[in-house]
């Protein structure tokens, strides 16, 4: 009986959180004729037009484009973010080379509304060319992902065992040389998750894309929502539905396919922080 | 080669840090010159490279701007009523659901599917929904209730923003929650049992207690989101109906790009950055206090 009632919780929760989703996707497979008739969640004669006719290039939007955008910034992001904290990380563990600087004052960073930080940057990138570009972007998204990145690795170089880095020091290997041939190895499951986490949060982001792209760089958050601006005669939505559902499941399937990793160290990363 | 203890700082180590030194120093450090030397001057788009000192007009400016006030009232009141909202749901769903999720976690990866989607892709999904012609929503009430309810419309934009905003994010109250609630040692709850303490009592004096950490940590982690949030009020509602669903975020963003106000915009993203900072400053001098006392 209990149990039954938990079923029902369950179906109700996942229902309402995953409900704009759900009415998105079931749009998304609506032609323009049933969509005027049928605001249902039913879908009476699904068709994928409205996804071929997401990647046709008009001279306002091109879909391809966001997608690749977001791609390249989102890796770009990621892999400088991780690339940088991993050093820095060990200097932490290991060094306890700002400890009581560094490490606090990127983990603060994650509370602090970036967008203080979004106008000086703004005019710093219009001097220095990065505005509109996919390199911009990459470099506020590392910004973005470095405080988890850091918090991650700092506790998984903690937890390895001190006598690892004294015998490769016995060996005469450097610092340089143990985190490289040593460290870095032992910590690859912190530094996928680091990765993965990066990658679902960069993709994610829109207020940087928004400020500090135009055309050439934009990402498809930004993208999905020029869609919604530009159509004067009234928005196609079965297209913007396919729209929305293509922008969405990169990260998606990243986070069905990993949500074991993403749930432990969410809450290592909220608890320890 | 000397022979240092792993935990010296050798030069080495600095040399290792210093990638990282340089990158916030460049993205984080500049920046927050040029925003102090900004919000004391005046600056238009015009005179970007030559900012003339003005004093403090810029802050009077903001101070002075009922919209400025406006929107830390929403940012406050959206910031609490979330994080709250939220966690309250969160810390149910995770107690009432474990005993479905321990025996199948695949569960866990549908109740936290909207994490893993842009708010902002999720603000415009609501678009879509709570559309008057194609949504279901509109359509689903009129059908059963016979009414039509205005979304986003002046009395109702706060609360539909509450609603969207807390069902994407509670999932991740419920995920930290869930796994504090699993971390409670099983002895725990089984000694108790014996003394005779029934489920609601263990509930109350054993198991909240103890993920009291995870709560705390969550409800302040939700408040700081709600309270900096963008993207999905943006995409909604943009500011509107007139104003009222201006965040703080919102009104920077919109005194610099719309109305072209660089020193209001630079003066208030200081005022914000003060704010945090004290705010953050006293959390972890109250963190370390705590630590030092319970060692």
């Amino acid at each position: 009986m209990i149990t039954a009632l938990r079923w029902l919780v369950f179906a109700i929760a996942a229902l309402a959180m995953n409900f704009p989703i759900l009415v998105t996707l079931a749009t998304s497979f609506k032609s323009a004729r049933e969509l005027s008739t049928n605001p249902g969640l039913w879908v009476q004669a699904p068709t994928l037009a409205n996804y071929l006719t997401v990647f046709q290039v008009t001279d306002r939007l091109n879909i391809a484009l966001y997608l690749f955008n977001s791609m390249v910034a989102a890796l770009t992001g990621t892999v400088l973010a991780v690339v940088l904290a991993l050093p820095a990380a060990y200097a932490i563990a290991r060094g306890r080379v700002g400890e009581r600087t560094l490490l606090p004052l990127i983990v603060n960073l994650r509370a602090v509304p970036l967008i203080i930080f979004a106008i000086p940057l703004y005019m710093m990138f219009q001097w220095l060319a990065l505005l509109d570009t996919r390199l911009g972007l990459g470099l506020i998204l590392t910004i973005v992902n470095l405080p988890l990145a850091l918090i991650i690795l700092v506790n998984a170089i903690r937890e390895l065992p001190a006598e690892l880095d004294e015998a490769a020091q016995i060996d005469g290997a450097g610092r340089t040389r143990t985190l490289v041939r040593i460290i870095a190895p032992m910590c690859r499951p912190a530094i996928v998750t680091s990765l993965i986490f990066g990658f679902i949060t960069a993709w994610n982001e829109f207020l940087f894309g928004l400020m500090l792209t135009t055309s050439k760089a934009v990402p498809i958050t930004v993208g999905a929502s020029f869609f919604f601006a530009a159509s004067g005669g009234g928005v196609q939505w079965g297209v913007a539905s396919a729209v929305m559902i293509v922008g969405a499941l990169p990260p998606v399937l990243l986070g069905l396919v990993m949500y074991r990793q993403i749930s432990g160290s969410m809450t290592a990363g909220a608890v320890k922080g | 080669m000397t022979t240092t203890s792993p935990s010296a700082r050798t030069p080495e180590f600095r040399l290792l840090a210093t990638p990282l030194v340089l990158f916030l120093l460049v993205f984080l450090g500049f920046p927050a010159i040029v925003n102090l030397v900004y919000s004391v001057s005046h600056v238009s788009f015009e005179t970007l490279r030559s900012p003339q000192l003005s004093g403090f007009s810029n802050f009077a400016a903001v101070w002075n701007d009922t919209a400025f006030w406006r929107s830390v009232w929403f940012s406050l009141r959206f910031g609490a009523l979330t994080a709250l909202l939220e966690c309250g749901l969160g810390l149910f769903l995770a107690i009432f659901l474990s005993p479905l999720i321990v025996k199948r976690s695949w569960l866990l990866a549908i109740l936290m599917l909207p994490l893993m989607v842009a708010p902002a892709l999720v603000g415009l999904m609501y678009r879509l929904v709570l559309h008057e012609f194609v949504g279901p929503v509109p359509h689903y009430l009129w059908i059963w209730f016979g009414t039509g309810v205005s979304f986003l419309g002046p009395g109702s934009a706060f609360w539909t923003l509450v609603a969207v905003e807390t069902l994407q994010w509670t999932p991740f109250a419920l995920l930290l929650f869930y796994m504090a609630y699993q971390a409670i040692p099983a002895d725990i709850g089984e000694a108790a049992a014996i003394d005779g303490a029934g489920p609601l009592r263990r509930l109350w004096r054993i198991e909240l207690p103890l993920m009291a950490p995870t709560i705390v940590a969550a409800l302040l982690i939700r408040f700081i989101d709600g309270f900096r949030v963008f993207d999905n009020v943006y995409v909604l509602t943009g500011s509107g109906p007139g104003g009222a669903t201006a965040s703080l975020s919102i009104y920077i963003y919109e005194a610099f790009f719309k109305q072209r106000a660089i020193g209001k915009a630079v003066a208030a993203s200081v005022l914000l950055f003060a704010a945090s900072f004290a705010v953050l400053y006293g959390l972890n001098a109250l963190a370390t206090r705590r630590k030092g006392a319970a060692a």
